[in-house]
């Protein structure tokens, strides 16, 4: 891989993550955008171009709404584009910056992400109805829930997982979003809470799934000549991958990610990272669904196939544990606006990295991963973030 | 590829469906302030940033040039200027219509926007470009807080 030079982050900023917020889009992701500048001690004018990430048009309901935002994420004038893989996006919005500042064409990029999911009636899952194969699949009227329901219970069968382990993914998260100023779903609850939970679409049950979310952040890249100008403490993106499957969901293996494992070994390669277990201090895996982490740090390769419930049980990926997994509070706890859940959890490792995570602070945490998922179940976009 | 003149694609095999989704907009910030002052008081609002010396019609929370969070908030009368017109005889669907209507860029005064609106009691050949115009209210049991509660703009 040639890069051509190291790209920094200097700054970082977020919204409330609710069910509804009275701010437009627009609105939202000027509050995120200002938010970031204002933490990097910076102007409009130290900006020289801006990406947008946000998720499907049917969320927001307005169609080509990248440019319905333009104006909020201070791209007014200035180079603007999207990037796009729906759910992935999130974590593939700092990857866009990057490649504006890695490849020398500008040295600085403001990277928004936005989503208000609440537009949407009756409930946004019916925006997810359309993204199926017309012919092949949507006759059945699929949702987004069974298909999940179909991943984890074979996921459960081939490794033989309890429930409880996987239910213990919602109370780490849960309990570790109380101290995020932006949850909207922190809870402190108990294993027994999420087993009892509605059954939605069996094994999943209520409590083993995100809500949907309004809410925006962003993070203000620069290259390294520009960092050292606004910073002593610049977090450096280090690594980036991503990877798409097919987009064939009967045609893919539903109990390891290997979509998540391609963008992770891309994005460990231009690390230098050989041994990610070792070498990584904490992850913010896409965790949509509670099992959904669990698999992610399998396709991270953080954990062996059908071993991350198990280090879950142990308490290895708790806050203070060896590897501590979603510090945040994650989807689960701080909310999933989409594109924004995903850059949240840039955020997340940007302050984390700085010192600068209040209560959530792992302690000694030097380097960082950061993993989104989605479009049509099928892409793994990952970034290593290190201090 | 299998290519024949194809008029009617149910006479192939082929599925039906729709891209059917609801919404519900939230006005925002900005558009909240500017919804409730059209509906009660007949008032057009906008922002003006004191920095860049630029007043936002319609209003936003915040300045696009200097990206400073706008807290200065200015009611203004309904009124403007003609900027352009364009005279539409079709419908959406390319159907006649009964009368034509005449949509308008309506600079609105004392800012630096405007607003799109019709334009009514006026013949269509006597529509002038800089023509001032005023907005026609809607009756205060018919508005709904949205930019139709103005029925169209007539000369002033």
């Amino acid at each position: 891989m040639n890069v051509k030079r190291r790209v920094a982050v200097v700054g970082a900023g977020i919204t409330l993550f609710r069910r509804r917020l009275k701010e437009t889009g627009k609105e939202l992701s000027y509050l995120a955008a200002n938010a970031a500048l204002e933490s990097a001690g910076m102007t409009m004018d130290d900006i020289d171009c801006v990406v947008m990430g946000t998720a499907p048009d049917a969320f927001d309901g307005i169609h080509m709404k990248a440019d319905n935002l333009l104006d909020g994420a201070g791209a007014t004038r200035k180079p603007y584009s999207r990037v796009y893989v729906g759910g992935g996006t999130g974590v593939f919005s700092p990857i866009g910056g990057w490649w504006h500042v890695a490849s020398g064409l500008f040295d600085t990029c403001l990277v928004v992400a936005e989503e208000k999911m609440s537009p949407c009636i009756p409930h946004p899952q019916t925006a997810f109805r359309t993204i199926w194969d017309p012919i092949i699949t949507r006759p059945l009227n699929p949702n987004l829930v069974w298909i999940f329901a179909l991943e984890m219970n074979r996921y459960m069968k081939t490794y033989n997982i309890p429930k409880e382990h996987i239910a213990m993914v919602a109370v780490k998260n849960k309990g570790n979003a109380l101290d995020h100023p932006s949850a909207q779903l922190a809870a402190k609850i108990t294993v027994e809470d999420v087993l009892n939970s509605e059954t939605m679409v069996w094994p999943v049950q209520r409590l083993d799934i995100s809500p949907p979310s309004d809410g925006a952040a962003a993070l203000v890249l620069t290259s390294e000549d520009v960092a050292r100008k606004f910073t002593d403490a610049p977090v450096w993106i280090d690594g980036v991958g991503w990877s798409l499957d097919s987009a064939y969901w009967t045609n893919r293996d539903l109990c390891f990610p290997q979509y998540v494992a391609e963008a992770a070994k891309m994005a460990y390669k231009m690390a230098k990272i050989t041994d990610p277990p070792k070498e990584v201090d904490f992850a913010e895996p896409y965790d949509p669904f509670t099992y959904k982490e669990l698999h992610h740090m399998e396709g991270l390769l953080l954990a062996k196939k059908g071993e991350a419930p198990q280090l879950t049980a142990d308490g290895v990926t708790q806050r203070d544990g060896d590897l501590p997994i979603c510090p945040s509070g994650g989807l689960l706890g701080v909310g999933n606006p989409i594109a924004a859940a995903g850059l949240m959890k840039c955020c997340e490792m940007f302050w984390q990295l700085r010192n600068e995570a209040g209560k959530r602070q792992v302690s000694g945490a030097e380097t960082g991963v950061a993993q989104a998922w989605g479009d049509l179940m099928q892409v793994g976009t990952v970034t290593v973030f290190r201090r | 590829m299998a290519y024949d003149k194809i008029r009617d694609p149910r006479r192939i095999m082929h599925v039906e469906g729709d891209m059917e989704v609801d919404y519900i907009y939230t006005a925002g910030i900005a558009g909240e302030r500017f919804f409730v002052a059209l509906r009660d008081k007949e008032k057009l609002v906008a922002t003006h940033c004191d920095k860049c010396n630029h007043t936002f019609m319609p209003p936003r929370m915040y300045c696009d040039r200097c990206f400073a969070e706008l807290s200065n908030w200015i009611e203004l009368p309904p009124t403007g200027a003609i900027a352009s017109y364009t005279i539409t005889h079709e419908d959406n669907n390319g159907e006649r219509l009964p009368e034509p209507i005449v949509l308008a860029f309506i600079e609105i005064e004392k800012t630096d926007g405007a607003l799109i609106h019709q334009i009514g009691e006026v013949k269509p050949g006597a529509l002038k470009i800089g023509m001032r115009v005023q907005a026609v209210f809607k009756k205060k049991s018919e508005r709904t807080g949205a930019l139709t509660d103005i029925r169209y703009f007539k000369p002033a």
